[in-house]
Parts: structure tokens; C-alpha cells; sequence
């Protein structure tokens, strides 16, 4: 009772700075444990990976050699900058095009042949760059970043295309709503690595494959699924070599389950976005007369931009930092041609015991994510559409 | 209302006011969620199924056992020792969760609800400490434990329960949901209470806490999937049967169990009943948990 009184009837300067003192000794309290285990186990290994990769560190540390490690995968520094320079010059023609897009059309013809330059440009530093540095560097390190873009570009789209149209499916007025979110959801909870296993089974070795069988009743032959490393568009008879080669089958199966057992997440998200637009905006414009195609395209969708772009930023970096079901659906038959970059780093470090060299590798992999979260953040802010 | 819709429909032609179209929508709806549904459970049914069937029926790819054989399960966990395992995950699994309740719980009120100098620059770093791939800090995190970096209690940690749960008993994500939760709480609330000389503590667990209970279940779930399924970590910092979890021994046997795929699903279904069972019980609050982050994230 007696501070209560002091706290009304003396609002002197004094007992505010006191109060706040107070505060912020108590804040700090509050927030020190979870300061302590973030800081060591979350922040400072960023810092302490760096160093690391100053050296060759093999289980013990060893002697300092600088960015040598950093050399080793790239090859080449000027082949390094010369694709920089490439990814900036992209970077750039997207958000002059926007610019321009926003501006007065006066000298867009003008603006049309800069823009037309600088991709090409971009495309000869990038390409020429990105080839000096596979012939010179880490090859296996730089696919299996080939290899987490194959699975982000596979993965991401179709997942949250899947995931919106069952989300908008049932958010109609459908019987078991509750049953079937809980059934699309049941992948997503559960441990990657059981499911996993599960999946090795159902692509076992193709006499033993249920899949095999399943794509038998249409008529398909049987395929080598996690065992087979050619690339899909050479399995499909095409004579492409190279990046557009794509994936190979036994990625793209990695891919199947990565999808499978994420679009119940996306489900979730979207059906939570369906549920906050407004009513009436439907209304008024089914009074209009537009049909359901036309009510999904131009009021749900720009409605749902916003969760589309927070679930595709999510996705991304969910896809470069995949490693459970990668590790355990991945094949000695298949290659390289499923080495993710973490699952690639993964062995450097733990079966190889090359400490310096994984590190370096993370590294480089932790500001790939950083380039494309701030680039993704750009470009999306400006296309989301805030109802 | 139902006499103007003929009306609607002769002006513009066939809308979704015509039945039978309307009717075949219904029904496409349908068709799609059924088959969506039927690929998101295939896996669990073929696992369970096979789980069962004896190594004959296996490899004939048999949809159903002729007869269920349950002691594939009692050879799977005496092969595999899952019993020990299931042991260590649950206590694995509760210590994180006690921890992970204590640390974000207080972390998450002092960001909501206490004007301190630095509490932004600290949440900031919190939240970026989401974007950083678990490849960055294995490496370090493994040489901390072993006691390589800084001196540590014991000396090392590794194969110790310390090891398995320290690292994870706290995340910005949970601090991050308990926040949102806790500056919704109403201001004259606070007020009220100081009057009556509470301070944030008494504040805190005598008031918020027993209006937070759907988001703290929120994290005690995420917390609990988060440490069962974890893999990576378990399998760097233990090297012996005493302290590894269920899933480093499934994966161990993986190799172990080869062709008998029976066992290798008898036990890939006992690693994953914990969790079904606890997403059946709590199925609302996982979906609602994940519905709210992921919208303000």
C-alpha cells in the first residue's frame, strides 16, 4: 500500500528515474539467459566461422592462411569479382526496368536499349566469370550450389502454387474443412528423418519400388529414382549439357519429398490470409458481375500477395538451409548430382574433418542467403500489394 | 433472394449462378482435396502396412499384409534399442522444453512490456540470428562443446545430456511469438497491478501468464517437435549408444536393418508416434501457433 501511494501522489523527476532504472536493470535480467545461449550458440559461431576459415584448421587448428580457403573455391579472384560484377549488373537492370516502368515513358526507348546492354553485359561477366571459376576452383563445391538452386527453383514454386490453390479450395464451403487441413498439415509435423526413411522405401531400387509400381499403372517404365544421376532433360532424350541439363532424377525425387512435406505449411498460412480479406470486397464485386476465376485472380491473389511473398522468402531460405531429408534420401550412386551446399559442407566438416575449408564454404553459403533475403525484400516490397 | 437469380444469369450468360456448373466445381474441389489428401498419407499408410508384412511380403510390394505381424516391432526395437533411445529423446526433448519455456518467457515479456535501454539493437540481433544456416554455427558450436573455445564445465560435454539440450533452450522464434502475444496485453492491467505493488515478475506470473496459455502451448509444441526431430547435432555430439536419440538410431538403423524394410518401417513408426500422438491431441493450437507467427513474421 505504501508505494502505491508514493507512485500517485509524488510524480517528482526522482521516482521516474528510479522507476526507470529499475527497468532496465530488470530488462536486462529477464533477457540475459536468452542473451547468454543466442549470443554463444547463435551469433558468436558466425564471427568464429570466419576466423576459422582463415586457416587450415583440420580438427586442430593450424597454420594462418588468410582467404586462401576462400581462393580455393573460387579459383580465381578476378573470375570471383567478374561474376559479382555480373549478379550487380542484374541486380541493377531489375530495378532500373521498375524505374523506368514508373516514370514518364518519354525516353523509354532510350532506357529499352541501356537496360538491353546491361543484361548483356551482365550475362557475358556472369557466364565467363562462373566458368573460369568452375574450371579453377572447388567444382564440387560451386555444383552443389548449382544443385540447392535446381532445388529451390523446384521446390519453392510449386509449393506454395499447391499450397494456395488447396487453401483457396478449402476455404470454400466444404464438408471434413478441419480434417483435411489436419491430414495436409501431418507432413510438415512430423520428423523429417522418419518420413525420410519412409521415402528411401517407397524409391528403393527399381524392382523393389512401390513408386515403380504406381507409375506402372500409367503405363510409365520403371524409373531409378534416388539411383539415377542423369539429368532429367537427358533422361527425357534432350541433348542438352550444362546448367539446362536440370536436375537429375535422383535430386528431383529429394525434391518430391521436399515439396510433400512442406505444402501443408503453406496450406496453413494462406488459409489464415483467405480468412482476413474483407467480405465485402467479394461481394461487391460478385454484384459486378465477376465470375469465380475472375473473383481468384484479381481479388484473392493480390490480397494474398503479401503471405505469397513472406512464404517464398521463408521457402528460400528454408531450401538453402535443407540438410535432414537431403542426408538421408542421398544415394553414393547418384553423386554429386544430390550434394546439396549444406549437405556438401556437412561432409567437408564431419567426414572429412576439414574444418577451415566447411567453414569457408558456410560462409560463403550464409551471404548468399543474406544477398538473396535483402534482394528478395526489394523486389517483392514494391510488388506486394497491401489491401 | 433465390427468384433474382435467373435474372442475373440471362443478362451475363452462365455464372456461378448455374447449377449444374456450380455442381461440377463442387465436385472438382472435392476430387483435388481427396487426391491431395491421398498423397499426403500414402507414405504413413505404406509405412505402417509394410511395418507389418513379413520380408516375403515385402518385396512382392504388397499394398496389405495377409496377417499382421506385430512382433516385427518387438524385433525392431530389440535389434535397434530403441527402448534406450526413446529414453534419451524424452529427456532430451522435456529438458529443452523447460529451459526453452523459462528464457523466452521472460525474454519475450521484457521486450513487450519493459522500456530498457538497448532492448531493440538486442531483439534485432535475436531475429537475425533466424536467417543464419545451421552450416555457419555446427562448426563452432561443435568445438564449444568439446570445450575447445572457451573452458566449460566438466571440461567437455560431448555424449552428455548438456550437449543435446543447452544449445537449444533458447530461440528468437519463441521469444519472437510470446512478444507478439504479451503487448497485446492491456496497459491497465499493469497499471492496476502496480498499484497494488506488483512488479513485472509478480505481473508476469500471476497475470500474463494465465491469460498466455494458447501461445506458451504454441511454443512448448514447436519446442517439442524441434528437439524429437532433431538430427544433425545429435549425431555430431554423441559417438556412443548411452546417449543418442530415437532418430540417430533409426538412421543408424538404416543401414543395419538393409533389405528387412518391415523392421526398418517398424521402426521409422515408432520414432514418429510421440509426435503424431501430440499433433492429434493438439492439432488446433499447432495450426493457430503456426497461422499467427507466420503471419507477422
Amino acid at each position: 500500500m505504501e508505494t502505491s501511494n508514493t507512485l500517485i501522489s509524488t510524480k517528482s523527476s526522482s521516482a521516474f528515474k528510479k522507476q526507470a532504472f529499475k527497468d532496465q536493470i530488470t530488462g536486462i535480467l529477464f533477457t540475459l539467459p536468452a542473451i547468454i545461449i543466442i549470443f554463444f550458440f547463435g551469433l558468436f559461431p558466425i564471427g568464429y566461422s570466419f576466423y576459422m576459415s582463415l586457416y587450415n584448421w583440420n580438427v586442430r587448428k593450424g597454420k594462418f592462411v588468410g582467404l586462401q580457403n576462400y581462393l580455393n573455391i573460387f579459383g580465381d579472384w578476378t573470375a570471383f569479382f567478374q561474376v559479382v560484377l555480373g549478379i550487380a549488373l542484374i541486380v541493377l537492370a531489375i530495378t532500373l526496368s521498375r524505374k523506368v516502368k514508373q516514370s514518364e515513358t518519354r525516353f523509354s526507348k532510350y532506357s529499352f536499349v541501356v537496360l538491353i546492354i546491361l543484361l548483356v553485359l551482365a550475362g557475358v561477366f556472369f557466364l565467363t566469370g562462373w566458368g573460369r571459376m568452375i574450371e579453377l576452383g572447388d567444382k564440387a563445391y560451386l555444383s552443389s550450389l548449382v544443385n540447392t538452386l535446381y532445388y529451390a527453383l523446384g521446390t519453392v514454386p510449386t509449393q506454395i502454387i499447391i499450397g494456395m490453390v488447396i487453401a483457396y479450395f478449402l476455404y470454400q464451403k466444404i464438408a471434413g474443412k478441419e480434417l483435411f487441413r489436419m491430414l495436409y498439415f501431418l507432413p510438415y509435423v512430423t520428423p523429417a528423418v522418419s518420413t525420410a526413411v519412409v521415402f528411401r522405401i517407397i524409391f528403393n531400387r527399381p524392382d523393389y519400388s512401390i513408386a515403380n509400381r504406381l507409375i506402372g499403372l500409367f503405363g510409365i517404365d520403371p524409373l531409378k529414382w534416388r539411383f539415377e544421376k542423369i539429368p532429367i532433360m537427358q533422361l527425357l532424350g534432350f541433348d542438352i549439357e550444362g546448367f539446362f541439363a536440370g536436375p537429375s532424377l535422383a535430386l528431383i525425387t529429394i525434391m518430391i519429398y521436399g515439396v510433400w512435406s512442406f505444402v501443408g505449411y503453406n496450406v496453413v498460412i494462406f488459409l489464415s490470409g483467405l480468412g482476413n480479406i474483407p467480405k465485402e470486397v467479394y461481394e461487391a464485386a460478385e454484384i459486378d458481375g465477376a465470375t469465380k476465376s475472375q473473383l481468384f485472380r484479381y481479388i484473392t491473389i493480390p490480397y494474398l500477395s503479401p503471405i505469397t511473398f513472406y512464404l517464398s522468402l521463408i521457402s528460400l531460405i528454408g531450401t538453402f538451409k535443407a540438410f535432414n531429408h537431403i542426408y538421408v534420401l542421398r544415394l553414393p550412386s547418384a553423386g554429386y548430382s544430390v550434394i546439396t551446399a549444406s549437405v556438401y559442407i556437412f561432409d567437408r566438416f564431419y567426414q572429412y574433418t576439414q574444418f577451415g575449408v566447411a567453414t569457408s564454404q558456410a560462409i560463403v553459403l550464409f551471404l548468399i542467403i543474406l544477398g538473396l533475403t535483402v534482394v528478395q525484400n526489394k523486389v517483392m516490397a514494391e510488388r506486394v500489394f497491401y489491401g | 433472394m433465390d427468384n433474382a437469380i435467373p435474372l442475373k444469369t440471362s443478362t451475363s450468360g452462365l455464372r456461378k449462378t448455374n447449377p449444374t456448373l456450380a455442381i461440377i466445381g463442387k465436385v472438382l474441389i472435392y476430387v483435388v482435396l481427396i487426391v491431395g489428401a491421398i498423397i499426403a498419407l500414402f507414405p504413413f499408410f505404406w509405412m505402417v502396412s509394410t511395418s507389418l508384412m513379413t520380408l516375403g511380403e515385402t518385396l512382392q510390394l504388397r499394398l496389405l499384409p495377409a496377417v499382421p505381424i506385430w512382433t516385427n516391432y518387438a524385433e525392431a526395437i530389440e535389434r535397434a534399442k530403441f527402448d534406450k533411445y526413446l529414453v534419451n529423446s524424452l529427456i532430451v526433448t522435456l529438458g529443452t522444453m523447460a529451459g526453452l519455456l523459462i528464457t523466452s518467457i521472460l525474454a519475450a515479456y521484457a521486450f513487450a512490456r519493459i522500456k530498457f535501454k538497448g532492448s531493440n539493437l538486442i531483439f534485432m540481433l535475436f531475429l537475425a540470428t533466424m536467417m543464419i544456416p545451421e552450416s555457419v554455427t555446427l562448426i563452432p558450436n561443435y568445438l564449444m562443446i568439446r570445450g575447445d573455445i572457451l573452458p566449460i564445465p566438466g571440461g567437455s560435454w560431448m555424449n552428455t545430456y548438456w550437449a543435446l539440450t543447452i544449445p537449444f533452450i533458447a530461440n528468437a522464434f519463441s521469444i519472437f511469438l510470446l512478444k507478439q502475444f504479451f503487448q497485446q496485453v492491456p496497459n491497465e492491467l499493469w497499471d492496476a497491478a502496480r498499484m497494488d505493488g506488483a512488479d513485472h515478475l509478480r505481473f508476469l506470473v500471476q497475470i500474463v501468464l494465465p491469460i498466455s496459455k494458447a501461445p506458451i502451448m504454441t511454443v512448448l509444441l514447436f519446442g517439442f517437435t524441434g528437439s524429437w526431430n532433431a538430427f544433425s547435432w545429435p549425431l555430431i555430439v554423441t559417438s556412443n549408444d548411452k546417449w543418442r536419440t530415437v532418430m540417430i538410431g533409426l538412421w543408424n538403423f538404416v543401414g543395419e536393418a538393409g533389405t528387412e524394410t518391415n523392421l526398418l518401417m517398424a521402426g521409422a513408426v515408432i520414432t514418429l508416434i510421440p509426435i503424431l500422438l501430440l499433433y492429434l491431441f493438439t492439432q488446433k493450437q499447432f495450426t493457430q501457433g503456426i497461422a499467427t507467427t507466420g503471419l507477422k513474421g
